[in-house]
């Protein structure tokens, strides 16, 4: 038997095929992508979250309307850090605050009248994304029909995402709706001005504290086209010509492959998986797109150029970081992309989690790491609790919620989800990311949890801890 | 205001208040009855305002409680906290999922429990589409005492319900009640359990210590009068006076000199204790700070935002201190937000705009038309201010871009004082003649 029954789980055994040991002579997955055990403190949250927060809610220039009750609207301003350079998605909060009478009543007239409103005050928007919330599904809105009237009054593309957070296990249904919404109301509805033999797709980069600022040049210095980056800070206007690109590499392989395959599927157009994290990964997924349009020796000149700007800062870090272990807690990709980014600063993952990680994001994981490792699908505050305290790794990556959590027992922390100083994507942002990690472990604060400082300690001393 | 669309809304929904008011309470475990963004969202914005872990469960509902009800996921989620926590309490806050399909919580809670059980369960109605986190707070805090008040002795202690406010808020009224020689019975007290101190080689119990105990709770039938700081947080202390005939009295939220001084006159009066002169100390730092910088804030325009009995609160502190408010703007609406505006217009001779119900946008709109030379609020406000090129002094929740403001009063006398210096401070600091300061 390889998987796990933690001690804060025994009076929940069904958790135990959720977690797992990591044995190659009998190699099983963890059980995954079904319903959360109710009440046993999940770290998840809903499908409107993956379909707002992730996936929708980048898109830069378009009038971001939350369909519900004001709570919803209210967490997804302005919270992920999915940069811009424009402030629309980000600056404005736009609801339709439904209220006990329009759950009687019915909340569709509100809504036509809130697009329209909207509309009118942001003139500047090149599209409305309507995303229902959980009573808008329960009191059977006809969203479709509204948002195709509103499109009809003011003549700019009015997209309803049916996003009810209480449909499917986690965010992760709320990433497939997306994709399929946008692919079928949006992806080949316009043409591109013109097409290169070039031309090529970003899949699953949401500019998260800047990712895509400082991936898309890398291909772009390589005489790659971006036609579009789906979807961090994209241009409504960047959507509709997908149809058109040479190639599509997709980023984040959980919330977006949907629209790679989709694409590939109706319009004949390949896409390959990238890690853009990490020199190696990086280096190798530019080759990769070199070799796809015979690229080859401008892929080489920019891994060059790169690699002589920026080893010497990750050899450096590597000197400082050799020998330290770490947990990965993320949605799902970030847990495989940086198990071999960390291994170039001589990290060791010893405990990978995932949020909403399907068979392949546990597949990719299990394929990445050394016997003996423990991972976890879905992991509750509890169960992050006892590992911390168990194998006391030397930092962890995970989110915000997380975050104070592992302070208070006296561990080093990277916020992997909007990043503590990115951005960590690239060459570039590999550099961000040792740093980060060198802050995090290398701070002087650790030296005090262990007690009180008597007169004369020296303050050069390890922590015993770290 | 003449739209439905609300753009910026300086108000979250029910449920954010009801783990507030939960998180108050020793050893309670709250437990969202709803889809899985219900608890992770209101986590998340308690992570960043506090800079804290706050451990919430839910019901996890999904699609089959949306034909069948939740009932069985409520049951299963209460079983499991009970199993896995051995919590004191745990306190139950719906949504609109959960209210929408009808689910009955109180009926829900009565099948899965026991009399005999040493966990109380605490269910209160919390649908998002009725009215603001507030709301939430108010109605928590009022299933608190209605769960677990009990008759018994007279026990010479104030409740004091905290409503909405920070750790650092809790810590000052305490001190000022110490002042006076006054026992109470916070209803409830997040002032250690939301600002936890990182222990000895890391060790952290399950969950905070801290918070105002059970028993506790069930002894606020037995005090000598409640005082809700935020008068939107009363219907605990109504309850109270109704039901066990404990004296209420809600607001005003204590900022100001009348403020402070209607706070300290009510639990003096109440308590029948005489006013210190400790406290009369207190009060005159405050008088003298505000005669220091006074011919620095004459007049100057200023902007608020936020709940409305904080806000109103604010308010007339700034009319006190000789400045000109313009606006004062909230989200939630109470019966007493225009009238308590309204007199600091007629008492000092102020032109404030009321705003009531509304949103940022339209806040902004008025900051314009009317002009500030300061917003005060929570971080929400940050854009406005930067558009206008006025600072933000920022109080309220939640605040995420600056650190440590939850640890600092605003209430009570001293809360008074360090908050006319953050905005004399930011006057002083922003556009003001440096040659002026030297003397």
């Amino acid at each position: 038997m390889s998987t796990i029954l933690p001690v804060c789980d025994i009076p929940i055994p069904q958790r135990e095929p959720h977690i797992v040991c990591h044995d190659p002579g009998s190699p099983i997955l963890p059980m995954c992508n079904i319903q959360t055990v109710p009440g046993d403190m999940t770290e998840r949250g809903c499908t409107f979250a993956g379909c707002r927060g992730v996936v929708g809610g980048p898109v830069k220039d378009v009038i971001q309307l939350v369909h519900g009750p004001i709570g919803c609207a209210y967490y997804t301003w302005g919270t992920r850090r999915n940069l811009s350079d424009t402030k629309l998605h980000r600056k404005y909060c736009f609801s339709t605050d439904l209220t006990e009478e329009d759950v009687i009543y019915g909340g569709a007239k509100k809504l036509l009248k809130s697009i329209i409103e909207s509309y009118e005050r942001f003139p500047e928007a090149k599209a409305v994304f309507v995303y229902s919330t959980c009573v808008v599904g329960l009191i059977g809105d006809d969203t479709e029909g509204i948002c195709r009237q509103a499109q009809g009054k003011i003549g700019i593309p009015v997209v309803p995402f049916h996003c009810e957070g209480f449909r499917g296990v986690s965010q992760s249904l709320g990433h497939h709706i997306a994709n399929r919404t946008l692919f079928e109301k949006v992806v080949g509805t316009e043409e591109p001005d013109a097409t290169t033999p070039y031309d090529m797709c970003i899949i699953g980069e949401f500019n998260i504290d800047g990712d895509a600022w400082i991936i898309r040049p890398l291909f772009e210095r390589m005489g790659v086209r971006v036609l579009s980056v789906f979807t961090g800070n994209a241009s409504y206007a960047d959507l509709p010509p997908m149809h058109r690109a040479k190639l599509n590499i997709v980023q984040c392989q959980r919330s977006s492959t949907y629209i790679a395959k989709m694409i590939q599927d109706k319009y004949s157009i390949p896409y390959i998986n990238v890690s853009l994290f990490g020199m190696a990964q990086t280096a190798e997924a530019l080759r990769d797109v070199g070799r796809f349009f015979h690229l080859e020796d401008n892929a080489e000149k920019v891994i060059t150029e790169e690699l002589a700007k920026y080893q010497p800062r990750i050899d450096y870090y590597r000197k400082r970081l050799e020998g330290k272990k770490c947990f990965i807690y993320q949605g799902a990709p970030r847990a495989w992309h940086w198990i071999e980014p960390m291994r170039e600063l001589g990290i060791e993952t010893i405990l990978t989690a995932t949020t909403f990680g399907h068979k392949d994001d546990y597949e990719k994981i299990m394929s990445r790491v050394n016997p003996g490792h423990i991972c976890i699908d879905n992991p509750n505050a509890l169960e992050i609790e006892e590992y911390l305290v168990k194998l006391r790794p030397d930092f962890f990556i995970a989110g915000l919620k997380e975050k104070y959590l592992t302070y208070k027992l006296g561990i080093p922390f990277i916020n992997g989800h909007s990043y503590e100083e990115g951005p960590y994507a690239g060459f570039e942002g590999f550099v961000n990311f040792a740093r980060d990690i060198d802050i995090a472990v290398n701070s002087p604060v650790w030296r005090f949890v262990n007690g009180w400082m008597p007169a004369g300690v020296d303050v050069n001393a390890k922590n015993s801890d770290n | 205001m003449q739209r439905t669309v609300i753009i910026n809304p300086p108000k979250m929904c029910q449920p954010m208040g009801a783990i507030l008011a939960y998180m108050g309470v020793h050893g309670c475990v709250p437990v969202v009855h709803g889809s899985q963004g219900c608890s992770t969202y209101p986590r998340y914005n308690i992570a960043r305002h506090f800079r804290e872990s706050a451990e919430v469960a839910v019901s996890s509902l999904a699609e089959d409680a949306a034909v069948y009800g939740g009932a069985k996921n409520l049951a299963e989620a209460i079983k499991n906290v009970k199993a896995r926590l051995d919590p004191e309490a745990i306190g139950i806050c719906t949504t609109c999922m959960s209210e929408t399909i009808g689910d009955d919580v109180r009926q829900i809670v009565k099948k899965a429990t026991l009399p005999d059980d040493t966990t109380k369960v605490i269910p209160a109605s919390t649908p998002s589409y009725v009215g603001t986190h507030l709301t939430g707070y108010d109605n928590a805090m009022k299933a608190l005492v209605e769960t677990l008040a009990v008759k018994g002795e007279p026990n010479n202690k104030i409740n004091i319900i905290t409503g909405i406010i920070n750790p650092g808020d809790i810590r000052e009224i305490k001190h000022m009640l110490r002042l006076l020689g006054i026992e109470s019975i916070f209803l409830s007290d997040i002032s250690d359990t939301l600002d936890t101190p990182m222990m000895r080689g890391g060790h952290k119990p399950m969950l905070p210590q801290g918070g105002t105990r059970i028993s506790d709770i069930a002894d606020s039938a037995n005090s000598s009068g409640t005082v809700a700081i935020c008068k939107t947080a009363g219907s605990a202390a109504v309850y109270l006076q109704n039901k066990f005939n404990v004296p209420a009295i809600l607001g005003p939220a204590p900022v100001g000199v009348a403020n402070c001084d209607r706070f300290v006159e009510n639990v003096t009066k109440l308590m029948d204790k005489p006013i210190t002169r400790e406290i009369e100390n207190e009060r005159g730092r405050l008088i003298d700070s505000i005669v220091d910088v006074h011919h620095y804030m004459f007049g100057r325009r200023v902007a608020i935002f936020g709940d409305p009995g904080i806000v109103s609160g604010i308010v007339r502190f700034c009319a006190e201190v000789g400045m000109a408010p313009t606006v004062a703007m909230t989200a939630t609406k109470h019966r007493d937000f225009a009238p308590d505006i309204k007199a600091v217009n007629s008492e000092y001779g102020t032109d404030m705009q009321i705003l009531e119900g509304t949103d940022l946008y339209e806040f902004h709109e008025v900051v314009k038309s009317q002009g500030a030379e300061l917003i005060i609020g929570n971080s929400k406000g940050k854009d406005i201010a930067d558009d206008e090129n006025i600072p933000l002094v920022r109080v309220g929740f939640p605040v995420y871009d600056r650190v440590g403001v939850y640890r600092y009063p605003i209430l009570g006398y001293r809360g008074s004082i360090y908050l006319l210096d953050l905005m004399t401070n930011a006057i002083l600091g922003h556009k003001y003649d440096p040659n002026k300061l030297h003397q």
